[in-house]
């Protein structure tokens, strides 16, 4: 099956918060009450029972205030980090790119929490579990489309064939660079490898709280390809070298005694 | 052929180990080996999840993880304190490491194989026991800073937090390692296996103590005369 992604224009968002909303009805998720803090910012991060928010960014210009939106969720990267992590491979990559999570798997170690780049699993305490966006993959294998994009009312949020997606996000990008967006940008094309998720920005990513160049800790992956499966052979080399040596000294010392013609040598050797 | 060399009560005995130095060693046996089976739930494969079940499943897990890792760090914190002198004096010995030293080092697979070689005069802590010293006390601080970072992830920034998971695992690892020679050494070896009895009674044979720690020896036996 040809990978499949949601396509998201930042620059057609009018921060309406839907996609907040359809995604807590779809995946029945109650509502987290944060404090209010002056702004519209509601939610500061995605929560255990928040998978998707939207974030808002102001800045001052010339012309006066710029004001960005962008929807924050999993990206759905084509080489996950939070997969790589996870000790119980409680978590894998689906036929059409999402990143999915067997939660019968989970044991709520958030190993995947710090190790993914755009921190986007979050523990949940009650369950002790650690949650994340899903891309509805329920929803998309019997053909639906997710719950967030179903939803979008002004067209910023598309589902769809992540190649054909390409192509219309690099037109919308050529027409927005034309019509008073220079910066404007496709996320997600190459970054880490290509993300499963892509983002029409009109400016620069750091803009909208992206990392321009999103990168994979190294210990991450240090953990997961030569200290987990190798460097744990110390142990079973240990006790294999006891072993060795529990037989080879009982040996050697019966065969000493042998030689003395049966007078012990004391219990010292 | 005997397991573990016999206690033998009736032959003269040299005190090895004091009450507070045994406690602060059995305290973090136990209280390490619990740390380490409800540990490897998360290290090892699902084959190796029966370890879970033993301890009532993930979170039961989980739970003495928690509890024994506060024992874990407050028992040797007490010792440390309640047998300052003590303490010391093991650290002293530990660092006066010396040619006897890289001696015994350079000989000692063959002496755990079990062939017979002249060990130089050992202090207090022979070579090994100086290596194992230095090597698990640095494990066991690292392993429980990064522990309770890895518990308190909110505290502390994500750079130390990604940090902590292969630096609680590496030296999970080399512990474990030293554990399996050390517990071994100390019991089931003939030639050393005599040290249990100085760990867990307090005192071991002179004879031993005369023939494996010889500068030790001759220093407790002069300061008694005295």
């Amino acid at each position: 099956m040809a990978k499949m992604c949601n396509l998201y224009d930042a620059t057609k968002c009018s921060a309406c918060r839907g996609c907040q909303v359809a995604c807590k009805n779809w995946n029945q998720l109650p509502a987290v009450i944060e404090p209010f803090k002056g702004n519209y910012q509601t939610h500061e991060d995605t929560n255990a029972e928040t998978y998707t928010i939207v974030k808002f960014f102001e800045y001052d210009d010339v012309f006066g205030v710029k004001w960005y939106f962008r929807k924050h969720q999993c990206m759905h990267c084509e080489y996950p980090a939070c997969v790589e992590a996870c000790p119980r491979k409680a978590l894998y990559k689906n036929e059409w790119g999402a990143v999915l999570k067997d939660y019968q798997k989970c044991v709520g170690c958030q190993y995947c929490v710090y190790a993914c780049p755009f921190e986007i699993p979050k523990y949940h305490k009650g369950h002790d579990i650690v949650t994340k966006c899903t891309m509805c993959a329920e929803r998309v294998n019997e053909g639906g489309i997710p719950a967030c994009a179903k939803t979008c009312p002004t067209g910023a949020l598309k589902f769809g064939d992540r190649q054909e997606l390409l192509a219309e996000a690099r037109q919308r990008v050529k027409y927005l660079r034309a019509n008073g967006f220079p910066n404007a940008t496709i996320y997600g094309e190459h970054e880490l490898g290509g993300l499963n998720n892509l983002y029409i920005l009109g400016d620069v990513p750091e803009k909208y709280g992206l990392p321009s160049n999103p990168k994979v800790s190294s210990i991450v992956s240090a953990w997961q390809n030569v200290i987990q499966p190798w460097f744990g052979l110390l142990i079973p080399l240990a006790l294999a070298g006891s072993a060795a040596s529990f037989f080879t000294t009982r040996f050697l010392k019966a065969k000493r005694e042998q030689q003395e013609g049966g007078v012990t040598h004391g219990t010292h050797n | 052929m005997e397991l573990i060399t016999k206690y033998e009560p009736d032959v003269e005995r040299i005190e090895r180990f004091s009450f507070s130095a045994r406690f602060a060693h059995w305290g973090h046996t136990v209280t390490f080996l619990l740390l380490l089976f409800t540990g490897l739930v998360l290290f090892m494969d699902s084959r190796w999840d029966f370890l879970a079940f033993i301890f009532g499943g993930y979170r039961g897990a989980g739970l003495i993880h928690r509890i024994m890792a506060v024992f874990y760090t407050i028992i040797p914190i007490v010792c440390l304190v309640a047998n300052w002198r003590g303490f010391v004096d093991w650290w002293k010995d530990v660092f006066n490491f010396g040619k006897n030293d890289i001696k015994f080092l350079l000989t000692f697979p063959l002496e755990f194989m079990g062939f017979h070689v002249n060990i130089p005069p050992q202090t207090k802590f022979n070579g090994g026991e100086k290596m194992n010293s230095v090597v698990t006390t640095t494990s066991c601080i690292l392993i429980a800073i990064s522990g309770y970072i890895m518990w308190f992830p909110q505290v502390f920034p994500t750079v130390l937090v990604r940090l902590a998971y292969p630096t609680h695992d590496i030296f999970m690892i080399i512990a474990t390692t030293m554990v399996c020679m050390h517990g071994y050494l100390g019991s089931l070896h003939p030639g050393s296996g005599e040290s249990i009895w100085g760990m867990w009674k307090g005192t071991v044979k002179s004879e031993w103590a005369e023939h494996h720690h010889k500068a030790w020896y001759d220093k407790q036996m002069e300061s008694s005369q005295e």
